[in-house]
């Protein structure tokens, strides 16, 4: 090693051991300690988690006595890894509360566990953790979201009362490996078989307007008699339309989206979606934070907490 | 003629270096818990695999090549060992053993390819490698069909929580690799080589050496830190997912680039590289300490890659004229 390095080395560690002395004394130093909730969402580019947003910031503006509240989103719904970071980070903050919307059903439970066991409160909302994967490590985690099965099944029904049997339909997912993905398709599923309308394709666009948009071009060339697209989204359901106006099939084609966005209002009133469920994203973060205040007072809740669903046909 | 050496010095890597421990004295200073033990452990796990994939990454940019497969490939590579261990068919060992051996090979058949290919048809590895990055991202989703894989043997995510001297295990393995790079690049016929070829491949070409097969050799090199970062990442994360990696090859080249190293190939390091990747690390971790939102983060972080470029000219000319006075 150079002399230079050696040097530059030791300097360095020398301000990086001075440093760690005094982010100890900042710890000590800190101010007399609130409870801390911190709100960890999916994709911020989603209109349905800014909405969830704001209502967290409402119920905290009402409530602001009780709790601290910190909000982190990731910059799109596949950044795994980002939000598996920022649960990490809130570990090493010491929040007293993690109210989490795992980006994968699967990938976040171990960082969840972690956090569990360094005495963090774990709420798990919108987007359920895998049954399979919480029960194998003995968790029990409380979740507050949505019956997307129910959701998705009304709006199926709704769409199969315009359908005849024997109809073609194709079903445009989520992340597959999303739990409320899979929930929703099932109740797609569920809806279409009891019509009697055939699905012919099943195909995954990540929660993303653009990727739904390639892959219904790509459906509408395959599948020439398909007469509706059953959306896990309303950001899928945005791109699906624009895919049905580039392919001219506007006036013969039904779509079904799911979150009741703002930007859908539109589309709903000109016909270019059919229907879409509400499932109060707002409601569900305020939820999931009495909840976790509740876990903090060392109250029992309840391992499921069902928000409302509701079918939504026209703007009001 | 010392004063020019120390000022020559403080000019490259421990320029990079001072920035970080201004970054680092930031930071402590106006975040509470930044200075944290484990916050630092936090960061040193955080930056592991980007340094990982970075150091394949220094060994295509110093020819002037890049590799923008690396995030898709990283998918692929998890994927596929996710499948063997998920199996349960065989015995905890091979499973682990089997996974490990077919990621690096995977990464290093894909890297090998993508070095074949632009040397064969003189394509720039750009336009290659962008083009892998689809095949892989379409292979990772066709071969799992869009699953995520998590059941692997309890030893193997056990693995990843293990400590050595108080760092975290996959530091420790990055570490590894960034001294590995850096002995090959520094004091191998090879490393010498691939810096001659990137400043100027024309004439190494004349002086009777074959500058393809080590052209196709850094690839795969660059194609086997990706089959180790998808194993680190398993480790990480116990699942093994197709959609995982979306990005990574930005994250790489902005840690190869802010540590110094030419897009024109020809000048750089594995030390600079994980100085690079350490500043990233320190930046994302910080600024979301601070309360910074995720675009906020972006954008800051954008910055401080096109300032660390701007930085680099000044330094460079400013470093000739030294040698020149």
């Amino acid at each position: 090693m150079s002399k230079h390095l050696k040097c530059s080395a030791v300097l360095i560690f020398l301000i990086i051991a001075a440093l760690f002395a005094i982010g100890q004394v900042h710890l000590r130093e800190g101010r007399p300690h609130r409870v801390t909730v911190a709100l960890v969402m999916k994709s911020l580019a989603n209109e349905f988690f800014l909405t969830m947003e704001q209502g967290a910031r409402d119920h905290h503006m009402n409530n602001a006595e009780r709790y601290d509240l910190l909000i982190y989103g990731i910059k799109d719904e596949q950044a795994v890894s980002q939000q598996i970071h920022i649960v990490e980070q809130l570990m090493a903050i010491d929040v007293d509360a993690i109210i989490i919307a795992p980006a994968d059903s699967k990938a976040l439970v171990p960082v969840c566990q972690r956090a569990m066991a360094s005495g963090v409160a774990v709420v798990n909302i919108d987007n359920k953790f895998d049954a399979t994967v919480i029960a194998e490590r003995g968790l029990h985690i409380p979740f507050v979201g949505p019956d997307n099965y129910q959701g998705a099944k009304a709006a199926g029904d709704y769409l199969a009362d315009h359908l005849s049997s024997g109809n073609q339909v194709a079903i445009i997912e989520g992340i597959p490996s999303a739990y409320n993905s899979q929930q929703r398709c099932l109740g797609f599923r569920k809806a279409m078989d009891d019509a009697g309308i055939i699905i012919v394709d099943t195909r995954p666009a990540l929660w993303e307007m653009d990727r739904s948009y390639t892959t219904v071009i790509s459906i509408l060339n395959e599948h020439r008699n398909v007469r509706a697209l059953l959306c896990a989204n309303d950001n899928m359901a945005l791109g699906a339309a624009a895919a049905v106006k580039a392919a001219s099939k506007r006036n013969s084609m039904y779509i079904i989206g799911f979150d009741n966005i703002s930007a859908v209002n539109n589309e709903l009133k000109k016909g270019d979606i059919l229907a879409t469920v509400d499932q109060h994203a707002a409601l569900i973060a305020v939820n999931g934070i009495e909840m976790a205040l509740s876990m903090l007072n060392g109250e029992d809740v309840d391992l499921v907490c069902t928000t409302p669903v509701e079918l939504v046909t026209a703007y009001e | 003629m010392k004063f020019k050496a120390n000022m020559n010095y403080l000019l490259s890597e421990g320029g990079i270096g001072i920035i970080l421990v201004l970054l680092f004295l930031f930071f402590a200073v106006t975040t509470p818990h930044f200075a944290s033990f484990q916050n630092i452990s936090n960061i040193f796990t955080q930056i592991s695999i980007n340094t990982i994939i970075s150091v394949g990454m220094t060994f295509v940019i110093l020819l002037g090549g890049i590799d923008l497969s690396v995030g898709s490939l990283l998918a692929l590579c998890s994927v596929a060992a996710g499948m063997v261990m998920s199996k349960g068919t065989l015995s905890p060992c091979l499973s682990i053993f089997i996974a490990v051996f077919l990621s690096i090979v995977i990464g290093m058949f894909v890297g090998l390819a993508n070095g074949a290919i632009s040397e064969k048809w003189k394509i720039h590895s750009f336009i290659v490698t962008l083009g892998m990055l689809n095949i892989t991202r379409g292979m990772a989703l066709q071969v799992s069909n869009s699953r995520t894989f998590f059941d692997f043997p309890a030893g193997f995510n056990s693995f990843g929580n293990i400590n050595i001297v108080g760092l975290p295990i996959i530091f420790v393995i990055a570490l590894l690799l960034v001294i590995l790079g850096q002995i090959v690049l520094t004091r191998t016929v090879f490393g010498r080589m691939l810096i001659a070829i990137g400043n100027n491949e024309e004439s190494v070409r004349l002086s009777g050496h074959n500058t393809a097969l080590y052209k196709v050799l850094a690839f795969v090199i660059c194609g086997a830190s990706v089959g180790i970062a998808a194993i680190m990442y398993m480790l990480r994360l116990n699942i093994a997912s197709p959609i995982l990696g979306v990005g990574f090859e930005l994250n790489a080249i902005a840690a190869v680039v802010i540590g110094g190293t030419s897009m024109n190939g020809g000048k750089g390091s594995l030390l600079g590289t994980f100085l690079g990747a350490c500043i990233m690390g320190v930046l994302n971790n910080g600024l979301l300490l601070i309360g910074l939102g995720d675009f906020a983060r972006q954008i800051v972080t954008g910055l401080i890659i096109i300032l660390a470029v701007i930085l680099d000219r000044y330094r460079n000319s400013f470093s000739a004229r030294l040698r020149e006075a």
